[in-house]
């Protein structure tokens, strides 16, 4: 039994941190990418014909370029362009979960602006009529009574893309953020015992997809609409 | 309170609204009727530019409606407006609802936002479902929060259109008892509706309207009982079953 | 850039072919489309066995597939180049083991698709078949899948999208394609960092939005032809 790994607390202290790192880069890229989405989809349901073609052209860029090119794109090219003294500062403070997250963040924002987009235009134009009738403006219109209702008729696909942002996170690995997968690796190149820490990881990744499928699920349940 | 000057409207080559010159005084009820396709509704809606118009003015009390740079959203605080389809906010209870537009537009407190809603949930008889949510209303109860909504505005006018035509029968007196209240008490109303009793029983002038023109207006009595227009004749003989 | 596509503009295309195997962006179209192309059977399996009348098989096919949904490609690749060939007791070709780890990957996204365009089928198809005395098997042959895979075509297309981005992981374990072009390129370079991920992250970009487009206009003539349209 003390043979296993997970009988070692340097290897648990390890994966734990790595737990906590992927956590954190998750929690934090999805409430940046949740509100940057909100206000891509009001900026292209309301904005004039530029902000439009700059939200459009935002968003296939980051739908058809590969999630692992985007961070390579921020992580290896942006500081290319930055003042060195930027540079330096960004790589004393963890520059790679900086620039992972702002990776991350803009990707996923791009498919949930999407996702919120095709929710806004499943309401029935009754809603802004009456919101509008009322003297309230665009602006809260979208706010009280458009943005809260897209956003629950999205609620299947918005669910899907976060678990996919949440499996995203491991793609910062590569450039060398301490992640879960990192650790796993760097347990596994220790060890050798490929199989198990593989499979710990897998549990983990498993476990907390299935959590966010199931708090979708139940988020799903709790706030469906109906229709008058 | 509210004139049309002119009114012209065309979708494409089809004219839907030809010259529409007619008054609304303070206090007047109106019945805007006619067989469908006739522009009623799409008359009701250009008053609150839920529909814009070719040419001609709209004027509430004293102004422009579709004047270029106008207040738009401080015209339809102004101006109440009940739908066909109720179109309640379904994320919200019915409480929130009429407390939601107070609040964003005129920016009074949720304290007294929510004690107006109370009392106007009262006076259309449905206090006991404030935190019911739309989707647990019956039809004849959505409207009427619906028109609790608009009244939490204090609008001096109210359009209503048609809102009886999407309710079940067994609904449609509750509604429109409300809507009779309102009447007695002096709100001016402009209703595009079928509802012929309600019509004889408050309304002070009709309104017949056919292929985008008023072709008659009188009293509901004079209306009901000697119609002069020979397609008012036949809309009526059509519609009395 | 101009002067980076110019120089280096072949390797990124097609790697050190003919001096070499074949890479850049030639293989990884070729890596995603074998790998579409080999999943398909194994996705029709998992989206049949996941309607299967049988609870048993239901049960156990939707395991597969939630749970290989649940892991990140990444260790997906990870588990085929440093797991499975201690199984076999022999280093494999990174390029297969790729292969593999899509193939397996895309069982369960693809086998989700199959799934979900015949459960959208009219349930009044299985009973007319049925009823005309058509087993379970010849329903599905002749009646179900037909229909449902081919309402599925822009769905599966946008799939071979997905995997032509899902290829570029294949850099973590040194397969010769696109992205392992590019930092090849780079670590030549040194010096331009910026404009070699640039240029790499728009050719992507055409590559994909190209594939898009095409998906849109298929979707477009499919809606037009769509066979059983629920009444």
């Amino acid at each position: 039994m003390k043979d296993l790994l997970l009988a070692n607390p340097d290897y648990v202290t390890l994966l734990l941190h790595g737990l906590g790192v992927t956590a954190r880069l998750f929690a934090v890229s999805w409430i940046l990418a949740m509100l940057l989405a909100s206000l891509l989809t009001a900026i292209r349901s309301a904005g004039g014909r530029v902000g439009r073609s700059v939200v459009a052209i935002f968003v296939e860029y980051h739908r058809n370029v590969p999630g692992l090119v985007q961070i390579f794109v921020w992580y290896f090219g942006v500081p290319q362009l930055l003042p060195t003294s930027v540079q330096r500062w960004i790589n004393h403070h963890n520059g790679e979960f900086f620039l992972s997250c702002i990776a991350l963040t803009l990707y996923a924002a791009a498919y949930m602006s999407e996702d919120l987009r095709s929710g806004l235009r499943s309401l029935p134009r009754g809603q802004a009529e009456a919101a509008r009738s009322l003297g309230m403006s665009y602006g809260q219109t979208l706010r009280h009574i458009l943005l809260p209702q897209a956003v629950r008729a999205s609620l299947p696909p918005l669910v899907n893309q976060t678990l996919a942002l949440f499996k995203a996170t491991s793609l910062a690995m590569t450039v060398g953020v301490a992640d879960m997968m990192h650790a796993t690796r760097q347990i596994e190149n220790e060890t050798y015992r490929t199989f198990e820490a593989f499979f710990i990881v897998s549990v983990a990744y498993v476990l907390m997809s299935w959590l966010i499928m199931g708090v979708g699920a139940y988020a799903g349940r709790r706030f469906s609409t109906a229709r008058n | 309170m509210l004139e049309f000057v002119h009114i012209q409207k065309s979708y494409g080559a089809m004219p839907v609204l030809s010259d529409i010159s007619e008054r609304v005084e303070a206090g007047e009820v109106v019945v805007v009727c006619g067989p469908s396709g006739s522009g009623k509704s799409t008359l009701i809606r250009t008053v609150n530019r839920l529909e814009s118009i070719d040419s001609g003015q709209i004027i509430v009390n004293g102004q422009d409606v579709h004047a270029a740079g106008q207040d738009i959203n401080g015209l339809r605080a102004g101006i109440g407006f009940v739908f066909q389809q109720f179109n309640l906010f379904p994320h919200c209870s019915a409480l929130e609802n009429v407390m939601m537009a107070p609040m964003s537009v005129y920016g009074v407190t949720r304290a007294e936002a929510r004690e107006q809603a109370l009392e106007l949930l009262a006076r259309v008889g449905l206090e006991h479902k404030s935190p019911c949510f739309p989707a647990e209303l019956s039809g004849g109860q959505q409207q009427r929060v619906a028109i609790a909504r608009t009244l939490a505005m204090k609008p001096p006018l109210i359009l209503f259109d048609e809102p009886t035509s999407a309710l079940d029968p067994e609904m449609v007196g509750e509604v429109l008892s409300v809507m009779k209240d309102l009447a007695r008490q002096g709100m001016t109303m402009v209703c595009v509706t079928h509802e012929m009793g309600f019509a004889r029983e408050v309304a002070d002038k009709v309104w017949f309207l056919d292929a985008g023109r008023v072709l008659e207006r009188a009293t509901p009595e004079a209306f009901f009982t000697t119609p002069q227009h020979p397609r008012a004749q036949k809309f009526l003989s059509d519609t009395q079953r | 850039m101009l002067e980076i596509l110019n120089n280096y503009g072949l390797i990124l295309l097609i790697g050190e072919y003919p001096h070499g195997p074949l890479g850049g962006l030639a293989m990884t179209l070729i890596l995603a489309a074998s790998a579409l192309l080999l999943s398909f059977p194994l996705a029709i399996l998992v989206g049949i066995a996941r309607t299967a009348p049988l609870i048993a098989v239901a049960r156990l096919a939707a395991l597969y597939a939630n749970t290989i949904r649940g892991l990140p490609l990444l260790l997906l690749v990870f588990w085929a180049y440093f797991a499975v060939p201690m199984l076999f007791g022999k280093s494999i070709n990174a390029t297969v083991v790729m292969l593999g780890a899509l193939i397996v990957y895309e069982s369960a996204y693809l086998g989700e698709i199959v799934r979900a365009g015949i459960v959208s089928l009219p349930r009044g198809q299985q009973e007319a078949a049925r009823t005309l005395g058509m087993g379970y098997w010849t329903t599905l042959r002749k009646v179900i899948l037909p229909q449902a895979l081919y309402n599925m075509i822009p769905s599966m297309m946008n799939q071979f999208v997905v995997v032509v981005k899902n290829t570029s992981l294949a850099y973590v374990i040194g397969v010769d394609e696109l992205t392992n072009a590019a930092y090849q390129v780079n670590s030549q370079l040194l010096t331009k960092p910026f404009e070699v991920y640039a240029l790499l992250a728009m050719t992507y970009f055409v590559v994909c939005f190209l594939l898009s487009r095409s998906v849109e206009a298929v979707e477009r003539r499919i809606t037009r032809n769509r066979r059983s349209r629920p009444s």
